[in-house]
């Protein structure tokens, strides 16, 4: 059973800078899961440390254990990690942009895989978005924010995952955007089964679409639970979905605010 | 008018086969992204490679072919051996590497096989076809062919899914690895088929001039055939390969009597620098989108 579990994971980029300090999380399979925290928290290195993407920035996992169905998933590297089931939408889109749409969905299926089957992907990518389909010769670098974003999460359908891992699908995106591809990732989670773990700082539009939720905070998980307890929360109200404007200052006492989780 | 057409038609088809040099470079460039400057003795080395076969009384198909073999083989090691350590760093020190391994290898080969030219008959004659009034030499018409079969091959090989891949590892090596492309091993096959054009260049060039470490100082012709085709364009080094070669033999062709000889290597220097100043991604090369 594809579950992926981290247990008290630590990483150290370049030897001396601690980014992640014994982060514990869980993606149950078919579960939807937003992973909320502002920038530098840790929320990418998190992701990173998943998909085996942490030696090109210098960094390494010191302590800790990251299985994926049981699998222990240090050993591997990152293509073999993506063979085992999980796939990482990388954070700024980072599609082929001197290929065309299509010979990016190509460069993703795995190799030595039949050419049915790749057809018979791809179609189902061009079914969730149209779009690309449209501008499928033309080169992936000259399709607009949106339009890359949907050929990164394409891409990485291609892959055939069991998990995907979406970091900040959302950044520079217009609200309706935004909007349109939380729906096309919330109906490949329900119609396919595939987990997704998603990293966001928009965290309202993502409290919408995802079950549980994992606050970070400078490398520690800090808080988490459903979505709708995590939205319920004075502090994550008024820290990460703007206050609601509900605080009537005149009443409070001044005193500076402090998140109640680091008394 | 014949002399001009002789300059032409002999300076094209040396042109093709400085492009058989060239298309290492860029196999190398297109799917690592990085330029290779030991191209020219990677070139060498195949040639010494398939003369030693050769001399060994193997046939000259089967020392080609095992040559072939023996070079994409080197070329895999040498992935595994010196590029998966350079993973992460800056690409000038993988320049540095390849201008390295070049200085290397230019003189492994002549240390080992001794300095002096070998010769490397392909059996091809020495009497040149005549058509109308132009003199057209035998081995560089030979070559050309070879040049255009080879270009052919690889713009092929660039529409297979493996060849799409190893674009895609050459456009971006972290989304590669994200979507489960393994990049060491698409250097390592980049490399391996650089190190089959080598042979067909190495080959080629050996049966004119002789295999010895000159072979290596081809780098200088390839390299302007890549910049000014385009560094990452297989049709660049077959229309830069063409302009390189024609250029390189009609100007020389007028000029040496006057000047009393060497303007080729001011021609290539030339055409160098004008690229670079005028138009610095070549004819066919891409300039890189920027979009956020």
């Amino acid at each position: 059973m594809p579950k992926l579990a981290l247990s008290n994971v630590e990483v150290v980029y370049d030897k001396v800078f601690l980014a992640i300090k014994g982060v514990s999380l869980e993606v149950e399979e078919g579960d939807m899961v937003a992973l909320l925290g502002a920038n530098g928290a840790g929320k990418s290195t998190t992701l990173k440390t998943i998909s085996g993407l942490l030696g090109p920035e210098r960094g390494a996992v010191t302590r800790g254990e990251v299985t994926f169905g049981g699998r222990d998933l240090l050993p591997l590297g990152a293509p073999e990690r993506v063979a085992s089931g999980l796939v990482h939408v990388l954070e700024g889109r980072r599609i082929f942009g001197h290929l065309t749409p299509d010979e990016n969905l190509v460069a993703a299926f795995r190799s030595g895989g039949a050419t049915a089957r790749l057809n018979e992907l791809r179609e189902r990518v061009y079914t969730y978005f149209p779009r690309l389909k449209e501008r499928a010769r033309s080169k992936a670098g000259y399709l607009s924010g949106g339009e890359q974003q949907m050929l990164a999460i394409g891409r990485a359908l291609m892959t055939e995952p069991r998990l995907i891992m979406l970091d900040e699908p959302s950044l520079g995106l217009s609200p309706i955007l935004v909007q349109e591809i939380f729906a096309i990732i919330r109906e490949i989670n329900s119609q396919e089964g595939v987990s997704v773990l998603l990293v966001e700082q928009n965290a309202a539009a993502a409290l919408e679409i995802v079950r549980t939720a994992y606050l970070v905070e400078n490398g520690h998980i800090v808080m988490s639970g459903t979505a709708d307890v995590l939205k319920q929360n004075p502090d994550v109200q008024e820290f990460y979905l703007g206050g609601g404007g509900k605080v009537n200052y005149h009443e409070v006492k001044h005193y500076r605010r402090r998140k109640r989780w680091l008394a | 008018m014949a002399y001009f057409a002789e300059l032409v038609v002999n300076g094209a088809l040396t042109g093709l086969m400085y492009s058989l040099a060239a298309l290492g470079f860029v196999l190398i460039y297109k799917s690592a992204g990085v330029p290779n400057l030991a191209q020219g003795a990677v070139v060498m080395i195949a040639g010494y490679v398939v003369w030693l076969l050769f001399s060994l009384g193997l046939s000259l198909f089967l020392a080609v072919i095992l040559g072939a073999a023996i070079m994409f083989a080197l070329g895999l090691l040498t992935e595994r051996f010196l590029l998966r350590r350079m993973v992460g760093q800056p690409v000038i020190m993988i320049v540095m590497l390849t201008l390295g391994l070049e200085i290397l290898l230019r003189g492994i080969g002549p240390g080992f096989l001794g300095a002096a030219p070998k010769s490397l008959d392909l059996g091809i004659g020495l009497a040149p076809i005549i058509i109308g009034d132009v003199f057209i030499n035998r081995a560089y018409l030979v070559g050309g062919v070879v040049a255009v079969v080879m270009i052919a091959a690889a713009l092929l090989f660039f529409r297979t899914r493996l060849g799409t891949k190893l674009r895609a590892v050459s456009d971006d090596h972290v989304s590669s690895w994200a979507v489960g492309i393994s990049v060491e091993k698409a250097i390592g096959i980049s490399w391996g088929l650089a190190g089959i054009s080598a042979v067909a260049a190495g080959v080629l060039w050996g049966s004119v001039q002789g295999v010895d470490w000159t072979l290596s100082t081809l780098l200088f012709p390839a390299v302007a055939v890549v910049i000014l085709g385009g560094i990452d364009s297989i049709w660049g080094v077959l229309i830069g390969g063409l302009l390189v070669g024609i250029l390189g033999s009609v100007i020389p062709g007028y000029l040496d009597a006057v000047v009393g000889g060497g303007t080729r290597d001011v021609v290539t220097s030339l055409i160098i620098l004008l690229t670079i100043m005028i138009r610095p991604y070549g004819i066919f090369g891409r300039e890189d989108i920027e979009r956020i």
